[in-house]
């Protein structure tokens, strides 16, 4: 193996492929792309929460019964609470320093943010739930003034619940056995480390 | 300006190097190429900062490695991006079929190996000591040959399997 590896070494050792201004575009270019990355999904995401969660405190007042309250005290610490939690996951990934941090420190800062990150994903899963049953008696009070309590049923809008509540426990049991799954090779990697 | 002319000569002097990182922790040419870039821009940012406490090769691994594994935490995610137009070095030449069969075996049999694995073989054959090898992945010098005979012994019986 090592015969090999140095052969192919001494074969590239004699290639050049780079040039100077080719070095220097590599680093333009990142350095542009680390400016677009800001906007990235998590980033937007947690930008719609705190505006949907301004504007249900802007109207707080419409919610006048507590159960009402109750599911607008809910939702707003949600839209609050996790991007919060998620932003600052991933903070603590690109804050690894990789100029000094030896491979052993990287591999151990990257393991446990991303097992922080996971967890919050999970909690998230069931949580969603919650507030998929909150979020729709907050709506329809603010944007119709309607208390969905209060309102008799329809077929079709227990239906449209029904078929909501359905998506998403799919969609989570799918979810999870993914995050398991992550979790489990980064735990392992930990464990390893401890040998 | 002085700057520049020197990191692009440090460069220069170790894209062997680079390259032999980018190969072992990607599976597609794609993201080996993005991933140079990584390597190349995250040498650059840092370059101001190396004082020259150490090897310069020893700066340089670090650097590599550790934004190798950020690489593969980012990459499942990745939002697309256009990397820069550029060749990679030519390991084998196109007439050597063997040795190209057997590099890309050994590649193959490199990136079954996990995270930890990996960094410690490729110093291994890098001909990095085992001193070396601890000044730069933070282990200790025994730890990292108690843990090179075990990926040598995985790598036996990989080979064995083959």
């Amino acid at each position: 193996m090592k015969t090999l590896w140095q052969e192919m070494s001494e074969r590239i050792e004699k290639q050049k492929q780079l040039t100077d201004t080719l070095i220097m575009d590599m680093t333009q270019q990142k350095y542009t792309q680390k400016f677009n990355k800001i906007t990235t999904y998590e980033s937007i995401g947690a930008v719609i929460c705190f505006i949907a969660a301004i504007l249900i405190l802007s109207n707080f007042e419409k919610l006048d019964t507590w159960y009402m309250t109750a599911c607008g005290i809910f939702t707003v610490g949600y839209l609050l609470t996790l991007p919060i939690l998620v932003l600052r996951s991933l903070k603590t990934i690109r804050g690894i320093n990789i100029s000094t941090a030896s491979y052993k420190e990287s591999i151990i800062g990257f393991a446990k943010a991303k097992n922080q990150l996971l967890l919050i994903q999970k909690l998230g899963i069931y949580v969603n739930f919650i507030l998929f049953l909150a979020i729709i008696p907050v709506s329809s009070k603010l944007m119709g003034d309607k208390d969905i309590f209060m309102l008799g049923g329809s077929v079709w809008k227990y239906g449209f619940i029904a078929i909501i509540a359905i998506v998403m426990i799919f969609v989570s049991r799918w979810g999870y056995r993914c995050y398991k799954n992550i979790t489990n090779s980064a735990e392992n990697i930990l464990k390893e480390l401890e040998d | 300006m002085q700057d520049k002319t020197a990191f692009v000569l440090i460069v220069k002097k170790n894209e062997g190097l680079i390259y032999k990182i980018t190969r072992v922790y990607t599976d597609t040419q794609e993201d080996q190429k993005d991933l140079y870039q990584e390597i190349v821009y995250q040498l650059w940012k840092s370059f101001d900062s190396f004082k020259g406490n150490s090897k310069i090769s020893t700066w340089i691994y670090r650097i590599a490695l550790n934004t190798a594994i950020g690489y593969l935490n980012k990459s499942k995610k990745k939002v697309s991006q256009v990397s820069l137009d550029f060749e990679l070095l030519n390991p084998a030449d196109e007439s050597d079929t063997v040795t190209e069969e057997r590099l890309a075996i050994l590649y193959n049999m490199i990136k079954q190996l996990n995270i930890i694995e990996k960094g410690l073989i490729l110093l291994l054959l890098e001909g990095k000591s085992y001193d070396e090898i601890a000044v730069i992945t933070g282990f200790s010098s025994s730890n990292v040959g108690t843990r090179l005979s075990r990926i040598k012994k995985k790598l036996k019986e990989n080979i064995k399997n083959i």
